[in-house]
């Protein structure tokens, strides 16, 4: 009897737990782009300080995006919210769907890059995240630090996840540590996605993939090699990279 | 063989006796339980590298608090457990001598309520330990308004300040109070913590510095003495940057400018002053953007709602701008202080700026005139010194009252006088170059005027998403008092009596100009969905004119001159109200609207001030007016937009005073107080793609005016003394159609690109010439291809050809019609040809051709430049530059228009060298810069 009890008891915290494990995370991505072209090598200190002086301040673009997660999978993408500055004007948005197995092991990554999509298929491989001793406040969650170094685009990314949600995915192309990834700090405040809703909700079709997914198929490997090729090419041409790619 | 097998047998054993030692792979368990030794199901445990915390590897505490790692590598770890509520754990992990490594219970410490209350509410970590600095966040710990940092430091746990302001960390005196890094008015720790303000402050750091003997001798003494850090927040650093060019040439040419700013995070300061004799009649934009610092992106917020027309800027850019337009000599001087105030929620900018331009022009102008059956010519040779100065205050208010309000008031002010003299001779010969008549022309203005424009814009967001009204209010006075001297002596050589062969003119107007605008405009944003949106708006103004102008026969004792003199009032009344419906998704909007307006013009005549009304007109105007805009935004970078709109535009005020202006006595023009609103279709479409890879983009674009009813000037011209009137009508027919594409595109990539672009601008103007239509049709093509080579980093050519050609038709005179060409090739290079060496060079060559009047000429400008940078940082440049090396350059216009064409040449500044000297506070750049701005 007391093993039955203990069963039920289980089964019932197992499913109390499951149903905090899937929902929709809801991000303000917002770009500070006199932040982001300071970190591009070819500007000069003088350049760099009178674009803080024309534009800080009201530099700040901002996007909004979704993330779809349970324990097993999880799915980044646009929302389709508009900011107050745009009166409802719509513009279009790439593809970029952020599609992860974490029970498979595998990343299905459809991005739009230099006006063509690509499907990065390949396994997931283990991030060199570093966790560091502070702690705050997102959206309701405390949160620990955690920094990872992106070699290619030459980021530091700090991010913030929480203790509570047990979940390794995070917004963008982040993923790994032991709870839900809620704030994106890259390079010092020059792009930063903070969780501003997290909705606990059964999820149905979310995760599927579409029947007929259009892209050039390429592995990881590629595709940030394309990414590194492409950087380099353009800071030779003192042009901004992240004009036309996604910083 | 021996030896081998030996050998191997030690390094078996080695191995074997190891991995009895320390297993290569092991589990690690353990129980998590906080201090009471309740346990913590669901704690996250994590492994992490002690050299640089990297994350290994992770697991989550099952229900009874117990954790496992299996199979990872024996090594040293950090052992990190985190739970909501409790301080996170460290410890750390050495390598084992068994399969399972049991940690056993492991206690964690709950986060006391203060703290968490702390973390929770200012969402930042209080305290953080980096190394041997101990780091506090300024802002975790609340100390009244106005404490000095002495006050924020005896609230940090573990600081001690005593009575007379020493201070202890964990026990130890502090020797050394730094403020960013640097030591602050000298080395008494207490002129910081006494002076500075605590709000100042964003961080505490505690470490232990090098005893000033260790720094002394560069040998470590092992001493460490404890020294505090305070980190400013990002507001009360300062900055500044500024730099300033002074250059004297050949020929006492002379400039002098510069330029200052100073800011911190909510403020930005800036002075600007020039002054020169080298054509320089303001300061350029990149340094005018400096000057306005954040304020410069503000111009267009005029609060006139709708679509369609309306949207013009009313900044004062074109005044303080350099807008010299080719000819003449100019002597100019001008300065300004701006400043701005940004703290997110308010926003205040204010600016003063004084310039002032001294115009002298030497101008030779040739005119041909077509008549039915008849032409002629007029010559003209102009002297003119005008002087014109402003006093331009701006000021813009801006404050979001809460989330949803927000509030922009807007003041402009500026006062201007403005001096002109002229001398002028003119001739006018007959088809055969007979001379008819000539004149000698001298005119004086003086005219100072006051101009304001006001505008308050309130903005109010609904709670529901997207829905928004807007209201805004202006008021704008353009006030000018002038007099003007006019006097001129005309000789008529066909006239029959003497008394009739020379006619003087000599005429003193005083001219005293009103203008009150009072505006209001109305705006509603209603989301009906996701993707449809409903705007409305509405827009009022009123508009009242006072044009009063005295005029005296200064050769008949001053007398009053009725027929030349008038005093006329002039009210319009515009209403509009429209409402469009938009589409907006995924790139794709379109907006489909419609608006219906009145014009109510209200017009009395007097013949002097304070007089009884001469005459009075009152006419109103309806007219609905549909509006179609698309922009839509398609796959791979392509965009598209299309416009269509209505426009209707009251006439200009001067065009409907029925008063006579003689200031050239051989060209009268009378306004039309029967005129009507201009009326035309006007369609543009624009297409741009941009392929990322290459940077390849095409720019593609149409625009189309066709006029219902247009304001044109009829003209009746005297066949004989061949002096014009000119009257403003009505008159539908005119077009005007302009398209160009640009192109650009590398041909190898980094080093070598291509860009093209061509225009071609149709229009067709009528006009009554003597009763008569004409047709004047003006066709201009403009062909351009450049090159742009970047070899090295030391090496930029660039090189343009460019053909230009036009041609213009009469039909009163289609034997007359005009071919003009202007054609034109420019190659520059930038050299760095030595260390912080420079060479830049450019060559325009254009041709200017007009077959039928025998002219051609070329003007081919050389430009040559070095420049060398030196002291620390490259903060000195030091440029000695030859302009216009061939003494070639004068201005050369060539236009055609209604029945005319005109050939005009000026004077203009020829070659001059120059020696200049800049210093630059933050260095100037020792490269050559491949793309201008930030892209």
């Amino acid at each position: 009897m007391k093993k039955v009890i203990i069963i039920i008891a289980i089964f019932l915290v197992s499913i109390a737990t499951h149903a905090q494990q899937e929902g929709i995370v809801s991000y303000t991505r917002t770009t500070y782009w006199t932040k982001l072209n300071s970190t591009l090598p070819y500007l000069s200190k003088q350049e760099k300080e009178k674009q803080a002086y024309m534009f800080g301040g009201r530099d700040d673009w901002k996007e909004y995006t979704l993330l779809y997660f349970n324990e097993k999978e999880s799915r980044y993408t646009h929302s389709e919210e508009k900011s107050d500055e745009s009166e409802g004007y719509a513009w279009r948005k790439e593809e970029y769907n952020i599609r992860r197995n974490f029970e498979k092991n595998t990343m299905n990554d459809a991005m739009e890059m230099l006006g063509k999509v690509y499907i990065v298929e390949d396994s997931l491989p283990t991030p060199n995240w570093k966790i560091l001793n502070d702690i705050k406040d997102v959206a309701g969650h405390i949160c620990m630090k955690a920094m990872i170094q992106d070699t290619v685009k030459k980021q530091k990314i700090i991010a913030w996840f929480a203790q509570d949600i047990p979940i390794n995915a995070g917004p963008e192309r982040l993923y790994g540590l032991p709870g839900l990834i809620l704030e994106l700090d890259i390079n010092d405040g020059a792009v930063i996605i903070e969780a501003t809703k997290i909705e606990n909700k059964k999820l149905t079709t979310e995760f599927d993939l579409p029947k007929k997914q259009k892209g050039k198929k390429i592995n990881d490997l590629a595709f940030q090699d394309m990414l590194r090729k492409f950087i380099q090419e353009k800071i030779k041409e003192e042009r901004n990279p992240y004009w036309t790619i996604r910083y | 063989m021996r030896k081998i097998s030996v050998v191997l047998f030690i390094c078996l054993f080695y191995a074997f006796s190891m991995m009895a030692q320390n297993p290569v792979r092991i589990s690690i368990k353990g129980i998590v339980q906080d201090t009471s030794s309740g346990v913590l199901g669901g704690a996250t445990v994590m492994l992490l590298q002690p050299k640089d915390s990297a994350l290994v590897n992770f697991s989550r505490a099952n229900d009874k608090g117990s954790f496992e790692f299996r199979n990872v590598k024996n090594a040293n770890y950090i052992l990190k457990i985190s739970y909501v509520g409790y301080i996170p754990h460290q410890q750390l992990v050495s390598p084992s001598a068994n399969e399972v490594l049991d940690l056993g219970n492991i206690g964690i410490k709950p986060i006391t309520k203060e703290l968490l209350e702390v973390v929770v509410k200012t969402a930042r970590a209080p305290l953080t330990i980096k190394g041997d600095t101990i780091e506090y966040d300024a802002r975790a710990f609340k100390v009244p308004q106005g404490s000095s940092v002495e006050d924020l430091l005896r609230r940090l746990p573990g600081m001690e300040v005593d009575a007379q302001g020493n201070i202890k960390a964990q026990g130890k005196d502090i020797k050394k109070v730094l403020v960013d890094g640097k030591t602050f008015f000298g080395d008494d720790p207490k002129a910081a913590t006494k002076n500075l303000g605590a709000e100042t402050i964003s961080k505490v750091q505690v470490f232990n510095d090098k005893s000033e003997q260790a720094k002394l001798t560069g040998v470590d003494d092992g001493k460490k003495e404890k020294a505090i850090n305070l980190e400013l927040k990002d507001e009360f650093k300062k900055g500044s940057f500024g730099k300033i060019t002074g250059a004297v040439g050949s020929s006492s040419r002379m400039a002098l400018r510069g330029n200052y700013n100073r800011f911190n995070k909510k403020e930005q300061f800036s002075i600007l002053g020039y002054g020169n004799n080298i054509n320089e009649t303001g300061v350029n934009w990149s340094d005018y953007g400096e000057f306005k610092g954040n304020n410069s992106f503000n111009n267009n917020d005029n609060g006139d709602f709708g679509f369609g027309g309306n949207r013009w800027w009313s900044g004062d850019n074109d005044v303080v701008t350099n807008n010299f337009d080719g000819r003449g000599f100019t002597n100019n001087g001008g300065g300004g202080v701006n400043y701005n105030f940004d703290n997110k929620k308010t926003k205040v900018s204010t600016s003063y700026f004084y310039n002032q331009t001294r115009l002298m022009l030497d101008q030779y102008q040739t005119k041909k005139t077509f008549l039915q059956d008849n032409s002629f010519t007029t010559t003209d040779t102009t002297n003119q010194n005008n002087f014109r100065g402003n006093h331009s205050i701006g000021s813009r208010f801006e404050q979001m009252v809460d989330s949803n309000n927000t509030v922009i008031a807007k003041v402009n002010l500026r006062f201007s006088t403005n001096n002109i003299s002229t001398l002028q001779y003119q001739r006018n010969l007959s088809e055969t170059n007979v001379l008819r008549t000539s004149s000698d022309i001298k005119n004086g203005s003086d005219v100072s005027s006051f101009n304001l424009t006001s505008n308050v814009i309130y903005r109010h967001k609904f709670k529901k998403k997207g829905r928004t009204f807007a209201l805004s209010g202006g008021y704008n006075v353009n006030n000018s008092d002038g007099t003007e001297n006019l006097s001129s002596t005309s000789t008529f050589l066909n006239a029959g009596t003497i008394s009739q062969q020379v006619r003087a003119l000599g005429q003193l107007n005083n001219n005293a100009n009103r203008q009150n605008l009072l505006k209001g405009s109305a705006l509603y944003l209603e989301p009906l969905s996701k993707r449809m949106y409903w705007e409305s708006f509405y827009n009022v103004s009123t508009d009242n004119r006072e044009v009063g102008r005295d005029a005296f026969n200064s050769k008949l004792e001053n007398q009053r001159m009725d027929s030349l003199s008038t005093y006329y009032k002039n009210n319009i009344t515009y209403n509009r109200l429209g409402t469009s419906m938009r589409y907006s998704h995924a790139g794709v909007n379109v907006t489909v609207g419609l608006a219906a307006l009145r014009f109510d013009l209200d017009g009395k005549l007097f013949p002097r001030k304070d007089a009884q009304v001469a005459s009075s007109i009152s006419k109103n105007y309806n007219a609905v007016t549909p509006y179609i805009g698309a922009d839509i935004e398609l796959k791979s970078n392509t965009y598209l937009s299309f416009n269509y709109n209505l426009n209707i535009e009251a006439p200009q005020i001067a065009d409907l005073q029925p008063v006579i202006n003689n200031n050239n006595p051989f060209f009268l023009s009378t306004g039309n107080p029967d005129l009507n609103p201009e009326k035309s279709h006007s369609i543009s479409s624009y297409f741009y793609k941009f392929d990322p890879a290459t940077f390849m983009n095409i720019n593609f674009w149409v625009d189309y005016n066709y006029f219902l009813s247009q304001v044109v000037y009829n003209q009746t011209v005297d066949p004989t003394t061949f002096i014009t009137r000119t009257r403003p009508e009505n008159l539908s027919g005119g077009e005007r159609f302009n398209t160009g594409v640009y192109a650009g595109f590398p041909i190898v990539k980094t080093k070598l690109t291509v860009n093209f672009n061509s225009n071609i601008n149709l229009s067709t103007n009528p006009t009554f010439i003597n009763g008569v239509l004409n047709q004047n049709d003006t066709q201009g093509y403009t062909f351009r291809l450049g090159f742009s080579l970047t070899p090295s980093d030391k090496l930029i050519v660039s090189a343009n050809g460019k053909l230009g050609f036009s041609t213009i038709k009469y039909t009163i005179s289609e034997a007359q019609n005009q071919n003009i060409k202007n054609n034109s090739l420019d190659a520059s290079v930038k050299w760095n040809f030595a260390k912080k060496t420079f060479l830049e060079t450019n060559l325009d060559y254009t041709n200017y051709r007009n077959d039928r009047f025998n002219f051609n000429q070329d003007i081919p400008i050389l430009n040559c430049s070095v420049r060398r940078l030196f002291l620390k940082e490259n903060k000195l440049e030091v440029r000695l530059a030859a302009f216009d090396i061939f003494n070639k350059r004068q201005s050369i216009i060539q236009r055609g228009f209604q029945n005319t064409v005109t050939n005009q040449t000026a004077l203009t500044l020829a070659r001059y060298f120059m020696l200049s000297l800049t210093y630059n506070m933050k260095g100037h750049v020792d490269k050559l810069k491949k793309n201008q701005g930030w892209m």
